[in-house]
């Protein structure tokens, strides 16, 4: 059997080998790119303030979205990007039409750990405990960030390293400010960090 | 794991570090559900590739479904409604269903793991199957036109009977 034409790659080279697979009529490559990208889909859902269940059945949508319009995308290397805004389309519009009864589970909400997630987020039984203390203060920085920066480090880490373009577009910000942005990102979050460990002092967050 | 493209410096070591832990702790505060990538191979693993998606009209069904007792569910889109009505009957589920507008349409109800249960509505669009194995379900309408051709699919999210 061929090796695939996607073996070793990665970031969105993959993901660009895989549609181009996936176009030609290749399953094997189509469920490739479901396992690798389906992460992001969920995270991006669940960003947009949705629920367990409704995030669920945007994730199902978007991949049927992309399998409809599969011989459509024309820059297989967007693929990433594409997803991303479909996703935040889609869960506008579950959101939109008050389809998201369940209470949202901001990523501001978790912010005081140990408490155990259950108590502000019924739908999310399985959710762990964050008991690692290195874990607590890293999600509680995380949590202080602005929440520009929580979404441009949460899509840099769950769309690949490589893929400025797609996290630039999705942010709308000029691609070459990404790298920079980023930096400042981690650094200020490195700063809060330091700050979790003894004292928990609230400050303001800032500006997005 | 990649270096950084052409247009971008190199990030520091300890950015990638920062960046692998975030990762994982992503996972850690918000897991996904641990069958949501096998639901989502199974539902786009359709023979066509046209389809169209109807979507859930209420979430509060959905929670329904995922229980034990019967339910209705209903998806839309654009100018078609299904609406399904789920009875559990032991390891089987009886399926009772109406599109709206009605039509002679072809409901094929797929599960995980089983073979497709095939059923037609009638001239009103009601449409009934027993016996459909439980578990992971999506139903597949192939819409018929005036000349009794198929002519459109649509499909619906996964539901748990």
């Amino acid at each position: 059997m061929a090796v695939d034409t996607w073996e070793g790659l990665t970031g969105h080279d993959r993901h660009a080998a895989c549609l181009v697979a996936a176009q030609a009529g290749n399953r094997r490559a189509l469920d490739t790119l479901v396992v690798d990208l389906t992460p992001l889909v969920w995270h991006v859902a669940r960003s947009q303030g949705l629920d367990r269940s409704s995030a669920e059945d945007v994730v199902q949508t978007v991949w049927l979205a992309l399998l409809c319009k599969l011989g459509q995308v024309e820059h297989p290397k967007a693929l990433a990007g594409w997803l991303i805004t479909t996703t935040r389309r889609e869960a506008r519009r579950t959101k939109a039409a008050g389809y998201d009864r369940v209470a949202p589970v901001p990523t501001e909400t978790l912010e005081d750990f140990p408490t155990p997630p259950a108590q502000t987020t019924p739908d999310t039984p399985e959710q762990v405990v964050l008991r690692d203390d290195r874990d607590r203060r890293l999600w509680g920085a995380f949590s202080r960030l602005s929440d520009r920066c929580q979404e441009l480090l949460k899509l840099t880490v769950l769309a690949g390293r490589a893929q400025y373009e797609a996290v630039a577009d999705a942010l709308n910000m000029p691609r070459g400010s990404i790298g920079p942005t980023r930096g400042r990102c981690l650094d200020r979050l490195r700063e809060l960090v330091g700050q979790e460990g003894g004292h928990r002092e609230r400050r303001q967050r800032p500006g997005a | 794991m990649n270096a950084a493209n052409g247009q971008e410096r190199n990030p520091a070591e300890e950015d990638l570090l920062l960046l692998a832990e975030l990762d994982v702790l992503f996972d850690k505060v918000d897991p996904m559900p641990a069958d949501l990538v096998d639901r989502v191979r199974f539902a786009i693993a359709l023979e066509d590739l046209d389809v169209e998606v109807a979507r859930w009209v209420h979430a509060e069904e959905r929670v329904g479904v995922r229980g034990p007792s019967p339910n209705t569910v209903t998806f839309t889109v654009e100018d078609l409604t299904i609406m399904v009505s789920l009875t559990p009957a032991g390891a089987s589920c009886r399926f009772d269903g109406w599109l709206v507008p009605g039509g002679p349409h072809t409901v094929e109800i797929r599960v995980s793991g089983h073979p497709s249960t095939i059923t037609s509505a009638d001239s009103d669009g009601r449409f009934a199957a027993d016996e459909v194995p439980r578990g992971t379900t999506q139903l597949v309408v192939h819409i018929v036109d005036d000349r009794g051709e198929r002519s459109r699919t649509v499909v619906t999210p996964t539901l748990v009977s």
